[in-house]
């Protein structure tokens, strides 16, 4: 008999992958699997918590430049 | 360096969740064929990898009863 495991499938980039696989790999507390180098299905009630922590992780990543005259 | 960033920008807007169940640890590739058919029949596959046996739907009552049905067989 398969099973059916609850989660949200998420498409991104490798590299955008390879950051939640780095978060994770913390306290494995978000992926359900791993299914390619651009798909992966995590845990529903972590969702939010993750797209946190990514946001984070790319602030980190990227330059604190505010070049576009946005307010 | 700023194109990098917009670099992150089109990334970040690449990422798409999409809240469903997924299928795994089927029997045989047969059971798997049938099943993931009958997923995309009824509209709720949106992936699946034929090498590793899983795929991942948007509603999983029907296929589960469908599932069920093959059992009895």
């Amino acid at each position: 008999m398969p099973r059916a495991i609850r989660g949200v499938l998420v498409e991104c980039d490798p590299s955008i992958k390879s950051i939640i696989v780095k978060i994770d790999s913390e306290e494995h507390a978000y992926i359900v699997e791993e299914l390619d180098d651009q798909t992966l299905v995590i845990k529903e009630n972590m969702m939010s918590m993750l797209k946190a922590r990514l946001e984070d992780a790319l602030k980190e990543t990227q330059q604190p430049a505010d070049d576009s005259g946005s307010d | 360096v700023v194109d990098q960033i917009r670099l992150w920008q089109i990334e970040n807007e690449r990422m798409k969740a999409t809240p469903g169940f997924l299928f795994r640890d089927f029997e045989n590739q047969k059971e798997y064929e049938g099943c993931s058919r009958y997923a995309d029949e009824i509209g709720v596959l949106i992936w699946k990898n034929d090498a590793k046996r899983m795929f991942f739907v948007t509603r999983h009552e029907q296929l589960r009863d469908y599932i069920k049905s093959r059992k009895v067989k």
